[in-house]
């Protein structure tokens, strides 16, 4: 967890849209998601899941996270369905 | 307290692209909670406890969730603030 | 109950040094971010007085 955490806004930015596992609570419950964001403040990760009719978010709180491990990038269907889930189409959203 | 790296002490372009991906980041965080209001919300907390609510809001530090409608393993309770330290996940539709 | 992390004392201006605070973290953005907060914050402290939420549960799972 120190490694991910202390890597910093910049290499999270850079994560975003990429799919990660995070492992979770003293269980070590996996997660897996399209990463959202990380809040700079709790520290907490947001996952999204794409399902048969909708996609659903997973928050894991900044304190529960034990490990945060990035697996692939999303090919351009998943990016595009990432980029339009919240974020108003405008420019100074993440870089690719 | 966040800390600032190091590098970004020195260094004022470096600075700036550190506050740019924190803002980044910390906008998009908040547009996913506020995206929650009048969702329901699946908790996962400590203790193997799993309840459901209708999400409110969150204070800006996200140390408590005001939620409706909490099912409780012993009844529904109408009105209810949940501590972010007893959550580990949360998940919702959108 | 302590809805807020931190209540520094009125003597020391807690918005202006809340606002440098800010600055330092999110540089030319901090307006924007500080608005957005502010908004968020307004809903929850409305919400938590016309509801009077209590806690669930009474007692912390975790200390």
């Amino acid at each position: 967890q120190s490694g991910w955490l202390h890597s910093g806004p910049q290499l999270w930015l850079r994560c975003v849209h990429r799919q990660v596992r995070v492992t979770a609570g003293k269980q070590r419950e996996e997660h897996r998601g399209w990463l959202l964001t990380v809040d700079p403040v709790s520290h907490s990760v947001a996952l999204v899941s794409f399902g048969e009719d909708g996609a659903s978010v997973q928050v894991v709180l900044g304190h529960a996270v034990e490990h945060v491990e990035v697996l692939q990038e999303p090919d351009p269907d998943t990016e595009e369905q990432l980029r339009s889930l919240f974020q108003p189409p405008e420019p100074g959203g993440p870089d690719p | 307290s966040i800390p600032t790296s190091a590098a970004a002490e020195s260094d004022p372009q470096q600075l700036q692209e550190e506050q740019h991906a924190r803002s980044v980041l910390r906008e998009r965080f908040l547009r996913c909670l506020l995206a929650m209001s009048n969702k329901k919300v699946r908790f996962h907390m400590h203790e193997k406890v799993n309840v459901e609510a209708t999400f409110g809001a969150s204070d800006i530090d996200v140390l408590n969730f005001q939620v409706s409608d909490l099912h409780t393993p012993i009844g529904v309770q109408k009105e209810a603030l949940i501590r972010s330290q007893d959550v580990i996940s949360f998940t919702f539709d959108v | 109950v302590g809805r807020r992390s931190s209540a520094a004392p009125p003597a020391e201006r807690p918005g202006e040094r809340r606002a440098a605070e800010m600055k330092k973290l999110y540089g030319q953005d901090a307006a924007k971010i500080m608005a957005m907060e502010a908004a968020m914050q307004l809903v929850f402290d409305r919400n938590c007085d016309l509801k009077q939420p209590k806690y669930w549960p009474v007692i912390p799972l975790k200390l």
